[in-house]
This record gives structure tokens, sequence and C-alpha cells, in this order.
């Protein structure tokens, strides 16, 4: 008990959590209802330990802690708290349907979430000491918005709290991604008899003859479950998803109608809508892009590359991602066609104000950007800055304004309470934004 | 500038607002009526922010009396190709 103040005193005092933009469904865990144009500090989270990570849907959170536990806020409206009702709320709720189960992956979508029972260390008890195959490790469990069939229970049914999606009861899943209507599941590797049962880190990096298959389900009318060269209307049961046979894939994303997948030498595979008004591509197509990728974020009508060389790159972006004409603006540079599958897509490279400044992590809202600066930085810029542009009606670029930014600009975070030397994490909803400030 | 163009067999219909919705990426939804549809309007508003949708749709579909036509099938249980 004196161990739990102590440690809600700690996260207090380093201010970890913070939020800003849209906050009308309480997505902001602000308590208020209001949207906020600046970084407000998160009291309420405090008390649960540090968050490891969030996922932010069209106006609703997950956060995980330390323990695989699960909170939820913000628009409740369809079950997608997982809850049991349809409230919205502001205030961090731990959804007790998953209390029991260490969740290591989450994921919020427009309406609907998904979540992700831990697989590596019962693969590892099972190979070593010839365990039974845990029922609860890899397993997802989905609720929310169920009318397209995006929650993959072979119905259209919406769920107020996580129900396991039994398709996958006897295929352990790694990852999930929940886009508007679509939800993309990945596989934990198929771990096949060959593979050396002493190489614990190839089992749980998935190298090895580790077969990795992508689903998709829910609305495929853009083509974002990659199913089928024929349009898809939608689809209640998971299906695989085509063109990535032989391909590990290490990544899913999805948001709006667009999907993603990355994979192990970082190549970006996308289908689904397409960016800059190209055409809509139904399987999974490789991105002509000529550098290794290490992160993707994907928008409403945007994506964000974060190369291993710590550039940022942008594809589409022709609305509010970016506003105006990207070459026209002095943020970019390198702007380039490239090719996806039957058409021809923009890419542009983003600045972070000085030329050599690197990026670490990259967050995409529906119409606006957000990413991480490293620490190769000049002392001009704080060590970890976080950097946003794009849309800023609801106040979502936390700059103080409601102004759109075609390039990006410095938050300003009150970072003299902020957690000493931590290298901050941003998380993009459709119009809002979070930053954790716990160490890694 | 619209915001996007959207079919409305894309749209919700939703019963508490009484408007056929799209989700708008402020995180609130663009809605349009029956009734708006029925006099020709092709622009859903967002009651949150400045953005609006071009709704895609036959006008003819809302000119008569019984509006059953004009709402998009539900979704079926299954996979439909």
């Amino acid at each position: 008990m004196e161990e739990e103040e102590t440690r809600v005193e700690e996260a207090e005092e380093r201010k970890e959590i913070w939020s800003w933009g849209a906050g009308t469904d309480g997505q902001l865990a602000t308590g208020s209802l209001q949207d906020e144009l600046t970084p407000r500090f998160i009291r309420s989270l405090s008390a649960y330990g540090p968050i490891v990570s969030l996922s932010c849907g069209g106006a609703h959170v997950i956060a995980l802690t330390p323990g695989g536990r699960v909170l939820t806020w913000g628009r409740g409206t369809s079950g997608q708290l997982g809850h049991g009702e349809t409230v919205s709320t502001s205030q961090a709720n731990i959804v007790k349907q998953l209390e029991g189960f260490v969740i290591t992956h989450i994921s919020a979508g427009w309406n609907h979430s998904g979540f992700v029972s831990g697989v590596f260390m019962c693969s590892y008890l099972q190979l070593v000491y010839g365990q039974d195959e845990d029922e609860e490790t890899g397993a997802i469990f989905t609720c929310g918005d169920g009318s397209f069939g995006q929650l993959g229970h072979a119905d259209s049914s919406s769920q107020l709290y996580p129900r396991q999606v039994s398709y996958f009861a006897s295929k352990p899943v790694e990852q999930v991604a929940c886009g508007m209507r679509h939800t993309l599941v990945l596989l934990a590797g198929v771990l096949k008899r060959s593979c050396d049962y002493r190489d614990l880190s190839g089992i749980l990096c998935g190298a090895g003859n580790v077969e990795k298959p992508v689903y998709g389900f829910g609305s495929g009318k853009r083509g974002q479950l990659g199913i089928s060269t024929d349009k898809v209307k939608l689809t209640s049961l998971p299906q695989i998803t085509m063109g990535l046979e032989n391909i590990k894939i290490t990544c899913i994303h999805a948001n709006g109608d667009h999907s993603s997948a990355l994979s192990a030498d970082g190549s970006l595979y996308t289908w689904g809508r397409g960016f800059c008004g190209a055409l809509d591509t139904y399987i999974p197509c490789l991105s002509d892009v000529d550098f290794p990728i290490s992160k993707v974020a994907l928008g409403w009508n945007h994506a964000l590359l974060l190369s291993r060389q710590g550039y940022v790159f942008m594809l589409g972006g022709d609305r509010h991602g970016v506003l105006s004409d990207p070459p026209k603006t002095p943020s970019t540079a390198d702007v380039r066609v490239t090719r996806a599958g039957k058409s021809e897509e923009i890419i542009t490279r983003i600045i972070p104000g000085l030329a050599n400044v690197k990026v670490v992590q990259i967050a995409a809202g529906a119409e606006h950007s957000a990413f991480i600066t490293g620490k190769e930085m000049l002392k001009f810029f704080h060590n970890g800055s976080i950097m946003t542009w794009g849309w800023g009606e609801h106040g979502q670029l936390g700059l103080g304004d409601t102004n759109d930014q075609t390039a990006p600009q410095v938050v300003g975070l009150d970072r003299k309470s902020a957690c000493g030397d931590a290298i901050p994490r941003v998380y993009c909803g459709s119009g809002f934004s979070f930053v954790l400030m716990t160490k890694i | 500038m619209s915001y996007d163009d959207v079919e409305i067999e894309d749209m919700e219909w939703n019963q508490e607002l009484q408007a056929f919705t799209y989700p708008c990426p402020c995180g609130d939804l663009f809605q349009i009526t029956k009734e708006d549809l029925r006099l020709g309007e092709e622009i859903a508003r967002c009651p949150s922010c400045s953005l609006y949708l071009t709704v895609i749709y036959n006008m003819e579909d809302f000119q008569e009396k019984s509006n059953k036509k004009a709402e998009p099938p539900k979704p079926q249980p299954v996979a439909v190709a």
C-alpha cells in the first residue's frame, strides 16, 4: 500500500502522460470534455504505474500497464471500451474482462478495439518443458462496433466486452491492427519442429523457419483486407491476406481504409485506399522506396515512413496531412514519384527544422503527424523534442492554437518537471495526441 | 473544399441522430438527413469542425414516400464477394 502511494507520488512528480487535441468524448482523460490546445498533464493514470504503451483510436484510448493489464477511456458508445456498457468516460478504467490475461498488444480503431494476450513465454515453456499450449496465450479479443464484421466473430453484432475471436483459437496471434472499419491480425510464428529449441533468442525474434501469415476481416471495399483481387464488400470471418506468403512480416498497421505491413528487411507493403488519389490496391503491394524502413504510421490520407537512418518520409497527404503542395514548402525535399502497383504515389522527405536531425519515433492521426527527435540534436532543441504538423483545428498539434502547419513545429512541454532523461513517445488518435514520458 | 466524396451506401444510418453518418477525422461524424437528401443537398457536415463531405447518391431514391429503399443494405453475417 505504502509502495503504491510512493509510486503514485513519483509518477506525478515525473509527469509521465500528456494529452492534447479533440476532447469531446473524454479521450484526453483530463476529466473534462474540452479540446486542449496545449499538452495537459494527466494525473488520473498515475495510480496504475508507468504505462508501457498506448493505442489511440477514433475517440478512445487503450493503455497497457507493465503487468499486461489494460485501461481504456474515451468514446464508448459502441462498446469499444470493453466495460460492458455503451457510455463514454474521461476516466481511465481497468478492463476487468481481461484481468487474468497478460495482454501484450493493443490496437484502437475508429470504434472498435483489439487485444492480444502474451504468447512468447508460453511457447518457450512449451518448447523447453513440453507443456501443452495454453489457450490463454496468443489469443485475440475484440470489442466495439462490429457492423462491418471488423470484430471477426462471423457476424455483424457489436460487443460490449472483449470477446475472444474463436477463429484464432488454435492459431497464436502476435499483433492486431484496427482501422476505421477493418482489422488485421499477424500470427505469431508457427514454430517448426526443425528449429533449435535452445535458441530462445531466435524464437523470440521469429527467426528461422517461421511462417507469420496476416489475416484481414471487416470492410474490404477499398481493398484494405488484401484478401482478393476482386472487390470484397466485407467479411466477418478472418481470411488470409494475399501476396505476403514467404515474407517475414514484423509489423502490421491499419488506419482509415489503409493497411500496411513491414518486413524484417525493411520493405513496406501497402494495400487498401490509394494515397494521393492513386487507385485502391486490393492485394499487398511492395512500395518502391530504395531505403530500409524501420517504422510506419498510417493516417487517413497519408503514411509516415521512418527510415533506418532516422529520416522521415511522407506518402500521400494531399489533404490536411500537409495542406499545401509538398514541393512548395521549405520543410520538404527529395520529392519523388514512386510506383505502388499500377498507380503512382508521391513520397516526400520531411525535414525536422534542422537537416541532420534524426527522428526516432513517428505517429499519425487522421490528418496530423508527429515525431520524436533523437539525441543527435544541436542545443537549440531539447533532447527528444516532440514535433507536430498537419491539421490543427482541434488543437491536435499541441501548439497553443487551432492553426494548420505545413512543416514540423516543436511542441512545448514543461520538460523541467518531466521525466529526466526519458525519451518521449508520441501516439495520435484521429483528432488528438498523447505523449508518454516513461523510461523504456 | 470538400474533405472527401462518399457514396451513400458507404454511410451508416444512425437511428439516434436520424441521419446518415460517416466518420470525420476530428473524431465526430459527418451527418446528412433524409430530408436533406430529398431536397437534393449533397453536403454532409460535421457538427464539431469545419470539414464537410460530398455525398454521392441518386436523388430519385429519396423522392418516394417510403424511405426504406434508400437505406444501405445491412452487412451480411458471412463473407460476401
